[in-house]
């Protein structure tokens, strides 16, 4: 039998690979889950999903330039991204299309001349699969990169965070006494781009997405208050990429997958059983307070 | 003078004979004669048995990606003008039955591993991750479809090619023969050559590893042993035991030659690499030629220049 | 209860401007919703806008916070002090996981900014302003515990924090019990005492006659201004009902010319002083 902590600690201090992976997980831990909490708040949790659409034109002019490049692809789609996103964002914020249609609208536009793009050029090669990496073939680079956006994401979190919440609280409020309602949403939507391509790019769509939305869906269950939540969400995020890698050591199961399971999972248990849950807070009080 | 009008006439009851029992229209055609094949390779052959008799259009070009290829309506015209069509069978293509069936095209294609002993694909594990289901047209089943990668089973092939451009085009049967003949004997000395490359390397040494399941018929055939991580491969999920498993083995059996590629994603093979301390041997060609200008542009080519590869970083130069 | 005259350096009562409007219109589509409004209003004046239906209330309170650009005309006494404004519909979400005081904290927003800290002097105002609503005790609430009075409450302690001279308030108590609204309107008197200028558009006429000094009655285009007891009269409810609601597509450019609308019964608008 493997003992415990070798169970644990052993794959870790034999592969290198695997610590890698460990290292990259806690940075899209730290950098995802706080931004996927904010994204839940602003009822923008689909936008993962169609950002990874969105970024294909540009993915696919870089490789047109650049051919497989992946330095040229992931800017490229870091561009297309923060276009699709701040010209959404835009047009929502000053037309009276809304956030959802307005966002649906762009990244059909995108992902059609992405398609039309690759298509002319006559190479069957799937792009988009090129672009999309794994947690187990971190390099240097690529860790490089991870560490990097979790710097700007905490920094720029710590200074709009404020009139991010006030956004979502009460708009019409921050903008009589701010202008820095609109700097603060065009800034989240980039924060949005760079974290998602980053994570496509070192990680895979399904986990990229998977850890931004499923931590901030299962923290809701466990706490109330924004700078709560961000604590869950991390957290979660963080016991759930360790447990991933594990099983997906041990059982032989690709591991991104398992990863956003494990996620899923959380959430489910925590809807459950968590303190707000749904037993929680159906079950009867046998006694309640005098006053 | 009797004799020869009889003989006259028997010849020309006989050509009538043959006209009215031959396929409506075949017989008549003239060349060239159109033939569709479905990848790089398989063009390669076929015009390597149609000379100039036979007009080949391949659909998966020089450097694509058969197992995600989308047809597109050019291709569709293509074969629907085609009055041959060519296909590898084994599971490689499954996107043609619908595009034949779009494209109108009367009649089957010549499955050229007909006849062929196929084996199972390699660890079972070519998994495809969902990514993006519509274009994974690729199902392998349980079948490894690569059979080109023996050379004995080429040969086989050039067979049901010559048999296939002589139920199309009967006229041309004897230079399509003929032509088969010239090739297969190149092919004999081919794998003449690759066992004889192989011959130096002790069997202990001969282990390579390669991002594809796709050298299956080509270890059997030449006792080569090939690892693929599971599920390292072309759009499938890894899983970190298996790569894990690999890391392992290769210190184990002392490994040196790590191949990625040509249309896989190579960052999995180079963590594996400096995991390990192998530095990657370049690429070798699995399931797609090279353009005119690079260094596997024909089959003989390719596989010349596979086996020279491989046996150079198997022997650690 | 504590007294929010000397509280602040801020207060109205160290910048006395006059609220000057001069042949304002406002509208949308080159429609105007305020026609010609001529207005003085000296500071610490508390004043109830009366009228029918789009009358133009809340469109004249998106132009006195610069909203809204005015079609022509103009507005002063602003410049220095931005209004703080109650809104008829709010966009605060009650469900949004904040507690009563960090909403209410949100006033202070001039002070503290996007980065600032909370220093022990904002969280002795806040504690204040909750009090002067009759929110002691709610802090720590959730948001979303709150009831509909309570919410407004809040948003009255919030407007409290904003220290601002002029105070801008939309149908305030539309849908608020009666406690609650007697406690807010005895806010408004303290507020006045203190010296800022309370505008407020209301409904409730009794309110008006019982509890505001100066009235505007507003068809769009000025139908009386001053004294309530003179203004608030029989004759002039009918002319401003007498308004017609929905914009006339088939109208022409208009030519009035300025300073048309002073033909008023009561004061002249120049002679006004703060009651």
């Amino acid at each position: 039998m493997i003992a415990p902590d070798t169970a644990v600690l052993g794959p870790f201090i034999e592969f290198g690979f695997m610590r890698s992976a460990l290292f990259g997980c806690v940075a899209l831990s730290l950098s995802a889950a706080p931004v996927g909490v904010f994204l839940m708040l602003r009822r923008m949790s689909l936008m993962g999903d169609a950002m990874a659409h969105a970024i294909l034109p540009g993915a696919a002019i870089g490789y047109l330039l650049f051919g497989l490049s992946l330095a040229a692809m992931t800017v490229g789609g870091i561009i297309a991204g923060l276009a699709v996103a701040i010209g959404s964002g835009l047009v929502a914020r000053n037309t009276l299309i809304r956030e959802d249609t307005s966002l649906a609208a762009f990244y059909l536009l995108s992902l059609s001349l992405g398609v039309l793009i690759v298509s002319v050029r006559g190479n069957s090669v799937d792009l988009l699969h090129v672009l999309f990496g794994t947690v187990l073939a971190l390099d240097t680079a690529a860790l490089a990169l991870l560490w990097g956006i979790t710097g700007v994401t905490v920094a720029t979190l710590l200074v709009i965070r404020r009139p991010l919440i006030l956004d979502c609280l009460d708009p019409d409020f921050l903008r009589q006494v701010s202008g820095l309602g609109a700097l603060a949403h065009y800034g989240f939507l980039a924060l949005l781009v760079i974290n998602l391509v980053a994570g496509f790019h070192a990680l895979g769509t399904l986990m990229a997405v998977g850890i931004m939305v499923l931590p901030a869906a299962a923290a809701r269950f466990w706490v109330r208050r924004v700078g709560p939540l961000i604590g869950a969400a991390t957290t979660i995020a963080l016991l759930a990429s360790v447990a991933g890698l594990l099983v997906s050591y041990h059982a032989d199961w690709p591991t991104s997958p398992v990863i956003v399971l494990g996620l899923g999972l959380v959430y489910l248990l925590s809807m459950v059983f968590a303190p707000r849950g749904v037993l929680r807070q159906r079950s009867v009080r046998r006694s309640h307070l005098r006053a | 003078m009797n004799l020869h009008r009889r003989l006259h006439t028997l010849a020309a009851i006989a050509s009538l004979g043959a006209l009215a029992f031959s396929p409506p229209g075949h017989a008549q055609i003239t060349p060239p004669v159109k033939a569709v094949a479905s990848f790089s390779i398989l063009g390669d052959l076929v015009r390597q048995v149609g000379g100039e008799r036979v007009e080949v259009d391949t659909l998966v070009g020089p450097g694509a990606d058969a197992h995600v290829f989308q047809p597109a309506p050019s291709h569709a015209r293509k074969v629907g003008q085609a009055q041959v069509v060519f296909a590898n069978g084994l599971g490689f293509e499954g996107w043609m039955q619908r595009l034949l069936e779009t494209a109108g095209f009367k009649g089957k294609p010549v499955v050229v591993s007909e006849g062929i002993k196929p084996l199972r694909a390699e660890g079972d594990k070519h998994h495809h991750s969902g990514k993006n289901p519509a274009r994974s047209e690729h199902h392998h089943g349980d079948t490894d479809p690569h059979a080109w990668q023996a050379v004995p089973n080429v040969i086989t092939y050039i067979g049901n090619i010559s048999k296939g451009l002589c139920a199309a085009d009967a006229a041309g049967c004897d230079l399509y023969r003929k032509n088969a003949a010239a090739y297969t004997t190149q092919l004999q000395a081919l794998d003449a050559e690759i066992k004889a490359a192989w011959a130096v390397v002790p069997p202990a040494q001969r282990k390579l590893i390669t991002s594809h399941d796709a050298f299956g018929y080509y270890a059997k055939a030449y006792g080569v042993m090939f690892l693929a991580a599971q599920g390292v491969s072309t759009d499938s999920e890894a899983s970190a035991k298996g790569v894990a498993q690999l890391v392992r083995q290769i210190k184990k059996e002392q490994i040196k030659a790590l191949f990625v590629e040509s249309v896989a994603d190579p960052r999995l093979i180079e963590q594996i690499g400096r995991e390990t301390g192998i530095k990657p041997a370049g690429a070798l060609y699995s399931d797609a030629l090279t353009d005119a200008s690079g260094p596997a542009s024909t089959y003989l080519a390719m596989m010349r220049a596979n086996t020279q590869a491989m046996t150079r970083a198997v022997q650690g130069k | 209860m504590p007294d929010l005259r000397h509280s602040t350096p801020q207060t109205a009562a160290a910048s006395p401007v006059c609220l000057v409007v001069r042949n304002l219109t406002l509208g949308y589509d080159g429609h105007p919703a305020v026609h010609h409004l001529d207005l003085r209003i000296a500071p610490g004046s508390l004043v109830a806008v009366v009228g029918p239906n789009g009358a133009g209330k809340s469109t004249l309170f998106k132009g006195l916070c610069g909203e809204l650009a005015p079609l022509s005309g103009s507005i002063s006494g602003l410049e220095a002090v931005r209004p703080a404004w109650l809104p008829q519909t709010s966009t605060l979400d009650p469900g949004f996981p904040v507690t009563v005081w960090e909403m209410v904290a949100m006033g202070l927003w001039q002070q503290v900014g996007a980065l600032g800290r909370f220093t022990a002097e904002h969280r002795r105002r806040c504690d204040a302003a909750l009090a002067a609503v009759g929110l002691s005790g709610f802090a720590l609430r959730g948001l979303d515990t709150l009831s509909g009075g309570q919410l407004q409450r809040a948003r009255f302690a919030r407007l409290l924090l904003q220290d601002a001279p002029v105070v801008l308030l939309d149908e305030p108590f539309a849908a608020i019990d009666q406690r609650t609204t007697e406690d807010l309107l005895a806010l408004l008197h303290r507020w006045q005492a203190a010296g800022r200028t309370v505008i407020a558009v209301l409904h409730d006429l009794q309110q008006v006659r019982a509890h505001f000094p100066l009235t505007l009655v507003l068809a769009r285009e000025p139908i009386a201004w001053g004294p309530t007891s003179e203004v608030l009269t029989e004759a002039n409810w009918s002319r401003a009902l007498a308004m017609r609601e929905p914009f006339d597509e088939r109208a022409g450019v208009c030519e009035q010319a300025p300073s048309a609308a002073s033909a008023v019964p009561g004061r002249a608008i120049s002679d006004l002083e703060a009651v």
